[in-house]
């Protein structure tokens, strides 16, 4: 049972390591699937905010964890 | 493999490859620490198990992939991408800057030695199976994340076969050295490997995501070149900033 937990904490460790960036990430593509589904805009202007926003929240994160430490 | 391209095939089995040969040499360190404390015996039986169970489970969820629709398997794909590929990207930006302390495959080495010693003054009848279990829960967990970066990179354009190529090729290049030094594989330049990984795991993550989402990148697969660089050019820019002298990262 405690080599499933230990399995299970792995796969959960391996996508949210640190939860502002797996936060910032889903919010982020679910931003831009409403962009082009809902508000219509072109799916390339769209593309462009999705790779400017993982740019930025790298940027962010590594700050943030930076000024904590 | 009819719509393979090379651009976008050589970034994959690349990926796969080295972001392997970062989880293989985890997963060696501690089946050698397993073997010299009580033999390949156990350390041989753990981790043929442990590859027995991450064979089954890719023949038992391998061919459902084939079910899932394109669109929907790039989006989950690339979003998990993003999140494991940009997680990747964070660790070795901070530890490239000295604000985490890299990784020690002897510091590991010495950690499981001791704590399979403490294991055999408590339990010393049992410590074969304890570890044998140590070899196998090391080369499981590690497997895992090979398998999934695997079909992450392959998935996508029909090159899970290419992507395996690499991934293989890690664990034969990892288990050669291994053979011959006998030791951890200390001098593995884990955090580079784990920068170039991240960078372009992040890059497929967006690449996918995007063409999940419908949008239809200029250039077509060279995108992914353009990303990588803009990753690497933030990491890079991101580790030379938050920079600390030496003296602060031993405190």
């Amino acid at each position: 049972m405690s080599l499933l937990k230990e399995v299970l904490a792995e796969l959960f460790g391996m996508f949210m390591a640190d939860a502002r960036l797996s936060g910032a990430v889903l919010l982020l593509v679910g931003a831009v699937a409403l962009l082009i589904d809902v508000a219509k805009v072109d799916p390339l202007v769209a593309g462009a905010a999705l790779l400017t926003g993982c740019l930025m929240i790298v940027a962010a994160v590594t700050a943030a964890t930076a000024r904590r430490r | 493999m009819e719509s393979m391209s090379w651009s976008v095939a050589g970034p994959a089995v690349g990926a796969a490859f080295a972001a392997s040969l970062v989880e293989v040499v985890e997963a060696f360190t501690i089946v050698l620490a397993v073997a010299t404390l009580r033999g390949w015996r156990p350390a041989v039986a753990g981790t043929g198990a442990a590859l027995a169970v991450l064979a089954l489970l890719v023949l038992t969820l391998g061919p459902l992939l084939d079910r899932v629709p394109l669109h929907a398997l790039q989006l989950t794909i690339g979003v998990l991408l993003l999140l494991f590929g940009m997680g990747w990207l964070r660790k070795a930006v901070l530890r490239s800057a000295g604000v985490l302390a890299l990784h020690d495959e002897d510091a590991a080495f010495a950690a499981e030695t001791i704590v399979l010693r403490q294991e055999a003054e408590k339990n010393p009848a049992s410590l074969d199976w304890i570890a044998g279990l140590g070899a196998f829960k090391a080369v499981l967990l590690e497997g895992l994340e090979v398998i999934f970066i695997v079909i992450a990179v392959g998935a996508g354009r029909g090159m899970l076969g290419a992507a395996a190529l690499g991934a293989a090729a890690a664990c034969v290049a990892v288990l050669a050295v291994g053979v011959v030094v006998h030791r951890p594989l200390s001098k593995v330049p884990e955090n580079t490997l784990k920068f170039g990984v991240g960078v372009m795991l992040a890059s497929f993550g967006v690449f996918w995501t995007g063409e999940g989402l419908g949008i239809e990148w200029p250039g077509g697969d060279l995108a992914l070149f353009v990303f990588a660089g803009l990753f690497l050019a933030t990491g890079a820019g991101m580790a030379n900033v938050l920079r600390r002298p030496a003296a602060e990262v031993a405190r």
